[in-house]
C-alpha cells in the first residue's frame, strides 16, 4: 500500500539528521503561522505564489535560493569541519555513509538549487525591464517553471528527514549509483527532484530565448539590448540545448534502477562510460549557463559604476556567442583520465583552452571600461573587483587542468575542488551578491546598506581565499576529494585555514540576513525615491521602484544603445521630460493557480515513485494532466488596467523625475 | 537599414503561407516526395545491387533528404527573411545535434577501444 | 495581421510587426509558435541523445538477440506510411481549421488520430512480441537501447493523441478562438517533428540495423 515506506525511514537513530530535521520543521511551522496570524497568506497568495508578473516570480526563486544556500552552507561547513578533526587516528564526527551524502548534497543543492534558481530570478526581474516590455513571452509557463523548481527542492528537502539521500556525488555516477550499489532511496530522490525542476528549467529556457528574440521595446534592434540580455539569451539557449541531454541521462539510469535497463550496468552489456558522457554534455554547458549571465551582471555594473558606456559592446556580444557555441565542444576535458586515447584528449584540452579567449576578451574589456572612468566604489564594485583577481587565478588553474597530462594528475583531487570552487565563487556568486546590492532597490524601493554590504563582501572574499587556497596545495600533494578521513596529519594545518575560511564564509551569510533584516528595519532613511539610485544606463531605472506590474506606461521609444541614458542626458540637457504621450488601456495576464497545483502533483507523483506507491504516482499524473486541462479551457487569459490607473501612476512618476531633474540642474 | 517595413513581418513556424504554392498543392507534393524517398529507402537497404559499404551513407542521404521534404513542405522553414529566426533556431538545434552524436560516437568507439586489451578478452567482457 | 490579438500590454505606437525589433514586440500568434518549435528542437536534442546511446550500445547484445534477428522491415514499412499519411492529414486540417471549417477540420484530425493510433498499435505489438521472445529491454543494453529510443517516441506519440483529442474537444465546444487554433499549430508543429523523428528512426534502427 505504501510501497518501500515505513517507519524506519524516519532517522530516528540518527542524531544529526534527526535535530537538523525538526529545527527545519519547527522553523517552516513557526514561520508559517507567523504569516497566518499577520493575515499576510491572501496577500502571498495574490501577490506572489499565484503570479505572472516576472518580478514577483524573479523574487520567488531569489528567496528559494537564498532558503537553499543555507542549507547548501551548513553541508559545506559540515564537511570542512569533519575533514579538520578526522585526521589520523580520529575518526571525526560523521561517518562516511552519512558523509557521503553530505557532500552529494551539498553539490546538488549549491548547483541546481542555489546558482540555478537565483541566476534565472535574476534573469526574471530585469529581462523584461531592460528590454522595455511588459513581460516575458509566457507569463503563466513562467510561473509553472518556478513551482517545478520548487518541487524539487521540496523533495530534496524531504529526503533529509524521510529516508535518505545519494551517497553519490553531485552527478551520481553508475555503477555506484545502481540499485546493485545504491539499493536505497537517495539516489532516487536525487534522480526525481532533478527531473522535475528540469522540466521547469526547459520551460523557463524556451520563455527567456521566445522573449528576448521577439518581445523587445520598439527600435530596439539586436545590436541595442543591453549585455546582460545578450548573455541571459546565450545562457537560455545552452539551458534549451543542455538539458534534454541531461534529462535522457538521469531517465536512463532511473529505468535501470526501476525497470532494470542494462544501460550503465555492469552485466547485460551496460557502458557506465556512456553515462559520464552524456552527463558531462550536460555538465559543461550548465556552468556556462551559470557564468554567463553572471558576466552579463559584471558588464552592467562596470558601466554603471564608471559612468562610462560598456567597452567594446560588440566584441562582448560576439564574445558571449562564441562561448555559447564552444562550450558545447569541450566536454571530455571533465574525464581525460577515462581512456579515450590521446588524439581525443588533444582535441578537447585544446578546445578547453580556446574558450578561455573570449572570456580573456570580456576581462579586458570590463578593465577598459573602468579606465578612464569616475569609479564610485559601491558595494557592487567591490565584488566586480574580487570577481575579477579571483576568477582570473581560478581560470587560471582551469588552463593548467585543460593540459591532458597535467589532468591526469590533479583529476579529482582537491585541485580540481579548489579550481571549480574559485570560478564558481568568484564568477557566479559573486556577480549574484553584486546584483543583488544593485537591483535590490528596484525590487523593494530601498536599498541595502552599504557598510554592511562591504562586511558582507570581505567575508566573502577572505574567506573564499583561506577555504580554497590551501586545497590548491594539499591537491599537488595527492589530497583526492570527498576524503572522510584525512591519513597524513601533515595536512592538518592547511585543513584547519580551510575550516577558518568556511566560518568566515558563514559569518558573511549570517551578515546578508542582518543586513536584510537591518535595512528593512532602516528602509526610510535609504528610500529609492525616483527610481535611478545608481545613476544607471539601461531601461530598468527608467521606472519607479518598484515598478508597476505592467512596468512601462507606454513601451518606452529606443533609438541607440544605452536607451535609457540618451534619454536621460536628452532631459537633462533640455530640462524637460519627453512630451507626454497617449496612454491606453493596458491588458495584463491574469493571476493563476496552475502553477502551484501542478508542483503540488508532480510533488506527490515524485515522492511516489521515490518509494514505489505506484497508485498514488498514477493519481498525481493525471492530477497534473488535469490541472493542465482545466488551465487551458480557460477564457479569461488577460485583464484590464484602466487607463485612468494608467495614467495616475505615469504623471506620478513623471512628477518626480520632474523634480529630480530640477535637483540635478541645480546641482550642476 | 532600408527594408521596406511593411514585409518585414516574421512568420510563425508550421504556419502555411501564401507566397508561392497554394496550401494544398504544399501538402500533396511533400507527401509524394516523402513516400517517393521511403520507398527508395526501404529499396536502397534490400538491394543487391549497389555497392554495400555506401548503402548506410545512401540512407542516411536520403533520410536527411526526407527530414527537409518534411521541414519545408509540412513545417513551412523556408529560406524568406521573414523565416530568419526558424532557421536560426533550427540551425542551432541541428549543430547541437550533431555535435552530440558525433561526439558521442567518436568518443565512446574509442573508449570501448581502448578498455579492451585483446580480441578474446574484449569477447569474454561483450559476454558478460 | 491587425485582426490578431494584441500582445501583451502593446500600446501606442507599437505594431505587431517586427523583423528586427523596430517595430516592438510581436504578436502571440507568432511568438507561441515560435516558442513551441524551440521546445520542439529541445526535444530533438533529447532524442539525438537517445540515439548516440542506441548507437554506442547497439552491438552490446550480451550474446542475447540482434538487430537481424528482431526486426520486421514489412511491419515498419507499414508503421512508416501510417505516420507519414497521419502528419499529411494533419497539415490538411490546418488548412481546413484556418478557414474555421468545423466538420472538415474534425474530420482531418480524427484521421490523423486513427492513423496515429494505427501507428501505436503496430510498435505495440512489435514490443510485446519482442517481450514475449525473451528480447525484452532488461535482457542487454542494445535492448534496453532500443526500447527506449523507439518508446520514448511512442510515448511522445501516445502524449500527442492525447493532445489531440483534448484539442478535438476543445475546438468543439469553443469554436475556432485565436488561441485554439494557435495550440492547433503548436499540435501540428509537434505531430511533424514527430514524424522526422521516425525518419531518423526507421533509417537507422530499422533499415540500417539490419543490413546484411
Amino acid at each position: 500500500m505504501f510501497g518501500k515506506l515505513s517507519w524506519d525511514a524516519i532517522p530516528f537513530h540518527d542524531p544529526i539528521p534527526l535535530i537538523t530535521s525538526m529545527v527545519m520543521l519547527l522553523a517552516i511551522a513557526g514561520i508559517a503561522f507567523w504569516v497566518w496570524r499577520k493575515g499576510w497568506w491572501p496577500y502571498l497568495w495574490n501577490e506572489y505564489i499565484t503570479s505572472t508578473d516576472h518580478k514577483r516570480i524573479g523574487i520567488m526563486y531569489i528567496v528559494m535560493a537564498l532558503i537553499m544556500l543555507v542549507r547548501g552552507f551548513a553541508d559545506a561547513i559540515m564537511m570542512r569541519a569533519q575533514q579538520s578533526l578526522a585526521i589520523g587516528a580520529s575518526q571525526g564526527f560523521l561517518p562516511p555513509e552519512h558523509y557521503n551524502q553530505i557532500f552529494s548534497a551539498h553539490g546538488t543543492i549549491m548547483i541546481f538549487f542555489v546558482a540555478m534558481p537565483f541566476v534565472i530570478g535574476f534573469m526574471n526581474f530585469v529581462v523584461p525591464l531592460q528590454l522595455g516590455v511588459r513581460d516575458v513571452a509566457f507569463p503563466t509557463m513562467n510561473n509553472v517553471s518556478f513551482w517545478l523548481s520548487a518541487s524539487g527542492a521540496l523533495l530534496i528537502n524531504l529526503s533529509l528527514f524521510i529516508g535518505e539521500f545519494a551517497r553519490t556525488g553531485w552527478l551520481g555516477f553508475p555503477p555506484l549509483s545502481e540499485k546493485e550499489f545504491s539499493p536505497g532511496v537517495g539516489v532516487d530522490y536525487y534522480l526525481v527532484a532533478l527531473q522535475i525542476s528540469g522540466v521547469g528549467t526547459v520551460l523557463t529556457a524556451v520563455n527567456f530565448v521566445t522573449t528576448i528574440l521577439k518581445i523587445r521595446a520598439p527600435g530596439m534592434s539586436y545590436l541595442r539590448m543591453p549585455v546582460f540580455c545578450w548573455t541571459a539569451l546565450a545562457s537560455n539557449l545552452i539551458m534549451l540545448a543542455a538539458f534534454p541531454v541531461l534529462t535522457v541521462a538521469l531517465a536512463q539510469l532511473m529505468l535501470d534502477r526501476y525497470l532494470g535497463f542494462h544501460f550503465f550496468t555492469n552485466d547485460g552489456g551496460g557502458n557506465s562510460m556512456l553515462y559520464m558522457n552524456l552527463i558531462w554534455i550536460w555538465g559543461h554547458p550548465e556552468v556556462y549557463i551559470l557564468v554567463l549571465p553572471a558576466f552579463g551582471i559584471y558588464s552592467e555594473v562596470a558601466a554603471t559604476f564608471s559612468g562610462k558606456p560598456l567597452f567594446g559592446y560588440r566584441s562582448m556580444v560576439f564574445a558571449t556567442m562564441v562561448i555559447c557555441i564552444v562550450s558545447y565542444c569541450v566536454w571530455l576535458h571533465h574525464f581525460f583520465t577515462m581512456g579515450a586515447g590521446a588524439d581525443i584528449n588533444a582535441v578537447f584540452g585544446i578546445a578547453s583552452m580556446i574558450i578561455g579567449i573570449p572570456t580573456g576578451v570580456k576581462i579586458y574589456n570590463w578593465l577598459f571600461t573602468m579606465y578612464g572612468g569616475r569609479v564610485r566604489f559601491n558595494v557592487p564594485v567591490y565584488y566586480l573587483l574580487g570577481f575579477m583577481l579571483t576568477f582570473v587565478i581560478g581560470g587560471l588553474t582551469g588552463v593548467l587542468l585543460a593540459i591532458p597530462p597535467v589532468d591526469f594528475v590533479v583529476h579529482n583531487s582537491l585541485f580540481l575542488v579548489a579550481h571549480f570552487h574559485q570560478v564558481i565563487i568568484g564568477g557566479v556568486v559573486f556577480a549574484l551578491m553584486a546584483g543583488y546590492t544593485y537591483w535590490f532597490p528596484k525590487a523593494f524601493g530601498f536599498t541595502l546598506d552599504e557598510r554592511l554590504g562591504k562586511a558582507v563582501f570581505w567575508c566573502w572574499f577572505i574567506g573564499f581565499h583561506l577555504a580554497f587556497m590551501p586545497l590548491y596545495v594539499l591537491g599537488f600533494w595527492g589530497a583526492t576529494r570527498r576524503l572522510q578521513h584525512i591519513p597524513d596529519p601533515t595536512w592538518a594545518p592547511y585543513l584547519h585555514v580551510a575550516f577558518l575560511g568556511a566560518a568566515i564564509i558563514g559569518l558573511g551569510i549570517v551578515l546578508t540576513v542582518v543586513q536584510l533584516l537591518y535595512s528593512i528595519k532602516t528602509r526610510d532613511q535609504r528610500r529609492d525615491v525616483t527610481g535611478d539610485p545608481w545613476d544607471g544606463r539601461t531601461l530598468e531605472w527608467l521606472t519607479l521602484s518598484p515598478p508597476p506590474h505592467y512596468n512601462f506606461a507606454v513601451l518606452p521609444d529606443v533609438h541607440g544603445e544605452e536607451a535609457y541614458w540618451t534619454r536621460k542626458q536628452t532631459a537633462i540637457k533640455q530640462d524637460q521630460l519627453i512630451e507626454e504621450p497617449d496612454y491606453q488601456p493596458i491588458e495584463m495576464p491574469v493571476n493563476t493557480p496552475t502553477g502551484v497545483i501542478v508542483a503540488f502533483f508532480a510533488s506527490v507523483c515524485g515522492f511516489a515513485v521515490i518509494w514505489y506507491i505506484w497508485w498514488l504516482a498514477i493519481l498525481g499524473l493525471i492530477g497534473a494532466f488535469a490541472i493542465f486541462v482545466w488551465y487551458a479551457w480557460r477564457d479569461e487569459h488577460e485583464h484590464i488596467i484602466p487607463v485612468e490607473e494608467v495614467r495616475a501612476n505615469a504623471r506620478e512618476r513623471r512628477r518626480i523625475r520632474m523634480e529630480h531633474l530640477h535637483n540635478l540642474s541645480q546641482s550642476t | 537599414m532600408t527594408e521596406n517595413e511593411d514585409d518585414l513581418f516574421d512568420v510563425a513556424p508550421g504556419s502555411p503561407h501564401n507566397n508561392v504554392l497554394s496550401e494544398y498543392v504544399a501538402y500533396v507534393i511533400g507527401l509524394g516526395l516523402a513516400l517517393g524517398l521511403t520507398a527508395v529507402s526501404f529499396w536502397v537497404a534490400s538491394t543487391s545491387s549497389l555497392w554495400g559499404p555506401g548503402i548506410a551513407t545512401g540512407l542516411v542521404v536520403l533520410a536527411i533528404a526526407q527530414m527537409g521534404v518534411h521541414l519545408v513542405f509540412f513545417l513551412h522553414i523556408t529560406s524568406g527573411p521573414d523565416n530568419t529566426n526558424n532557421v536560426l533556431a533550427l540551425a542551432f538545434g541541428v549543430l547541437i545535434v550533431f555535435l552530440v552524436m558525433i561526439g558521442t560516437i567518436w568518443i565512446m568507439a574509442h573508449m570501448n577501444a581502448n578498455m579492451s586489451a585483446s580480441p578474446e578478452l574484449m569477447n569474454l567482457q561483450m559476454q558478460h | 495581421m491587425t485582426t490578431e490579438a494584441a500582445t501583451i500590454g502593446l500600446t501606442h505606437g507599437g505594431s505587431e510587426d517586427t523583423g528586427l525589433g523596430h517595430r516592438g514586440p510581436e504578436s502571440k500568434s507568432i511568438v507561441v509558435p515560435y516558442g513551441f518549435w524551440l521546445f520542439v528542437l529541445s526535444d530533438m536534442v533529447l532524442f539525438s541523445a537517445l540515439f548516440a546511446s542506441y548507437a554506442t550500445l547497439v552491438h552490446a547484445t550480451d550474446g542475447g538477440p540482434t538487430t537481424n534477428q528482431l526486426f520486421d522491415r514489412n511491419l515498419v514499412a507499414i508503421e512508416t506510411v501510417a505516420l507519414l499519411v497521419s502528419s499529411f492529414v494533419c497539415g490538411l486540417a490546418m488548412i481546413t481549421a484556418k478557414r474555421a471549417n468545423m466538420m472538415a477540420t474534425q474530420f482531418w484530425l480524427l484521421l490523423t488520430g486513427l492513423l496515429g493510433a494505427v501507428f501505436l498499435f503496430i510498435e505495440l505489438y512489435e514490443f510485446t512480441k519482442m517481450v514475449g521472445e525473451g528480447a525484452g529491454p532488461q535482457r542487454s543494453a542494445f535492448l534496453s537501447a532500443f526500447f527506449t529510443l523507439v518508446g520514448c517516441h511512442g510515448a511522445h506519440v501516445t502524449a500527442g493523441l492525447l493532445w489531440l483529442g483534448t484539442m478535438m474537444a476543445q475546438i468543439w465546444a469553443k469554436g475556432f478562438q485565436q488561441h485554439i487554433t494557435r495550440r492547433l499549430l503548436c499540435f501540428s508543429i509537434f505531430w511533424h517533428a514527430l514524424d522526422i523523428i521516425w525518419v531518423a528512426i526507421f533509417t537507422i534502427v530499422y533499415l540500417i540495423g539490419t543490413l546484411p
